[in-house]
């Protein structure tokens, strides 16, 4: 067809003047110091693989690009979600990077505990691993396999295996109350932590939350 | 005249193709509208608009196919269709000043969006209460750094587009004793502890600080959500001339524990040829002579209101420029941002907890051009409406008896 000739030129054209190749640059600028992370006890203490996680190493202290502030994708983000009902006295935070849902949860005396909500792509290492590096959080020693079930409460609803766990430090200042909950390939964990107070007064509500949690699409 | 000239002609004057690409346009913003479900925003920009052809992958085709004319295409042709057809069709008479007014913005529309396409580079510049930045961070795009910082006052820095990197090719750089090798590369991670990395491939890094070089990436697939940031991972070797220096992972964020915030990964130092390095895989920055310090935070409330509404988010700063020239405060807040060289500042996010702000940067040159555009459309049309309206005042006049 003798009109698309023109139009088959002016398309080559336009391709050969639209692509950008990416270069390498070089330049220079006042010296910078690296942010302090606290990571140095870290990587002092934890040089080998473990189960115990560096969970002392702070957040970051000088958020850069999209820290804290976007979403960190995962894959169990991407296909329907889980859902549950949370108490009106709990109240919700901003959701940050990994978090799905954070939760100020008041307790007595201005105490607060703090629940969060994450997803995680893959087993997480296993329900063994996660509850022990829960118990690391709380001062508590590990437990092995055969004495895993001895510190859990197992129970099942709308499709969902739900694994429960209630740690206290031995010092009785901090509590854990948390569920793991395996769906759609991923992981999703519901952990509320603070002082032992204000988790204790929310037990009751913590464990009717846990039993709200469900698929967004049974 | 010859027929190919001719030719060429009578396709860019027709209406025809007016129609035709008119018609594509609606098309080409249905489908666009469509796709923002699962692209967002920036993603459906870049695939339908900012394009020459939308691109789809068929089945399992690493070969991305064109399918349909992209924005940058169809409008090109309108411009080009549009000056074609104005200069060689219409003929100036000053009863058609108000048509040719308003084809000019339409025109002055059309070539200010390209260049907006073209020139417009957004960034953000995020700081805590008494930090001073002289760069700002790309919202998409990510850089390897390799900086030779030996001299305690100079940082000599060789940024390399995450582009290349995911090419896979050896990549050298003049400025560097070493080549970079890349060889694992990922657009998307989550970087996790070696706890979390059960049954995954063990890190392949040897270098780096011990805790840091056991992390492993988990590639995740590509996020084109306006909220969320794709946070790319890779291990890079370095080849000096007597072989291999070593294998380090290079990560943004590093996750140590689902429950917590991830940790930003820090730079990783090293000394090679009697210089001191550090490597680092980073939002791409694009540094000015200038900086700004955040002096001051604020967030105010609608008082009374439970939970709190927010009423106003604004930042001081102060501007240093190294050429002495300005050293002022300005506040950022909503509808008044900070115009300075040739860049504007947004307000853009904000934590008051730990007083942080976020400004976005923007730099585009051709800003002014729609505001032109749309009043000449405007001017154009006043006038020609004016013209016919008096025209038709003054008939009406003079039939009267």
């Amino acid at each position: 067809m003798p009109a698309s000739r023109p139009l088959v030129l002016l398309a080559a054209l336009l391709l050969a003047g639209g692509c950008r190749k990416p270069e390498v640059t070089a330049y220079e600028v006042p010296s910078e110091k690296d942010p302090d992370l606290g990571l140095a006890p870290a990587s002092a203490n934890n040089t080998n693989a473990g189960t115990e996680t560096p969970a002392t190493a702070a957040p970051a202290g000088a958020p850069m690009a999209g820290a804290g502030m976007a979403n960190t994708a995962v894959p169990v983000a991407e296909g329907p979600g889980l859902v549950w009902t949370a108490p009106a006295a709990w109240q919700s935070k901003p959701a940050s990077a990994m978090r799905k849902a954070t939760y100020a949860v008041p307790g007595p005396g201005g105490a607060e505990g703090d629940l969060s909500i994450t997803a995680f792509p893959s087993d997480v290492g296993g329900e063994l691993a996660n509850v022990n590096r829960w118990r690391g959080q709380v001062q508590l020693k590990p437990v092995d396999a055969a004495g895993l079930d001895g510190v859990v409460t197992r129970w099942s609803q709308s499709g969902l295996s739900l694994t429960a766990v209630d740690f206290t430090a031995p010092n009785g200042s901090q509590r854990m109350l948390g569920a793991i909950v395996p769906y759609n390939g991923g992981t999703w964990f519901f952990k509320l932590s603070g002082p032992a107070a204000a988790v204790g007064s929310a037990r009751a509500d913590f464990t009717a939350f846990l039993h709200t949690i469900r698929p967004a699409q049974p | 005249m010859r027929p190919l000239t001719r030719q060429f002609r009578d396709f860019f004057v027709s209406l025809e193709l007016t129609v035709i690409l008119l018609a594509l346009s609606i098309i080409l913003i249905f489908w666009a509208t469509l796709a923002q479900t699962d692209l967002g925003v920036w993603g459906v920009q870049q695939k339908f608009f900012h394009s020459f052809f939308v691109l789809q992958r068929f089945g399992g085709s690493s070969f991305p196919f064109p399918v349909f004319p992209g924005g940058y295409f169809i409008g090109g042709l309108l411009l080009v269709n549009l000056l074609a057809a104005h200069f060689y069709r219409f003929k100036y008479t000053w009863r058609k000043t108000g048509i040719w007014l308003s084809h000019t913005g339409v025109i002055l529309l059309l070539v200010g969006e390209l260049l907006s396409g073209l020139w417009q580079q957004e960034s953000q510049m995020t700081f805590t209460e008494g930090q001073s930045k002289n760069y700002a961070e790309s919202f998409r795009d990510n850089e390897l750094a390799v900086v030779d910082t030996t001299d305690p006052k100079v940082d000599k820095v060789v940024a390399i587009p995450e582009a290349l990197l995911a090419k896979g090719d050896p990549i050298q750089s003049p400025k560097l004793p070493f080549r970079i090798i890349p060889k694992f590369y990922t657009p998307n991670s989550v970087t996790v502890a070696p706890a979390l990395a059960q049954g995954q491939a063990a890190s392949m890094a040897d270098q780096g600080p011990p805790f840091l070089r056991q992390f492993v990436p988990l590639p995740q697939p590509v996020t084109y959500k306006e909220d969320e940031k794709n946070l790319p991972a890779a291990y890079v070797e370095l080849d000096g001339p007597d072989g291999p220096i070593g294998t380090w992972l290079l990560a943004e964020e590093l996750v140590t524990d689902p429950g917590q915030q991830p940790l930003n990964m820090p730079p990783q130092h090293f000394d090679f040829g009697g210089h001191s390095w550090k490597i680092s895989l980073r939002a791409t920055r694009h540094y000015r002579p200038y900086e700004l310090t955040l002096l001051k935070v604020t967030n105010d409330v609608f008082p009374g209101t439970n939970p709190p509404i927010p009423k106003n988010f604004s930042s001081r700063v102060r501007i240093h420029s190294d050429d002495g020239r300005d050293n002022r405060e300005v506040e950022i807040y909503m509808n008044n941002p900070l115009r300075y060289r040739g860049l504007t500042y947004y307000q853009y996010q904000m934590d008051k907890a730990s007083n942080l702000s976020v400004l976005e940067v923007v730099s585009n040159p051709s800003w002014r051009l729609p505001y032109i555009a749309c009043a000449l459309v405007a001017l154009g049309l006043v006038i020609q409406f004016g013209i016919h309206l008096f025209a038709f005042a003054g008939r009406r006049a003079a039939a009267r008896p």
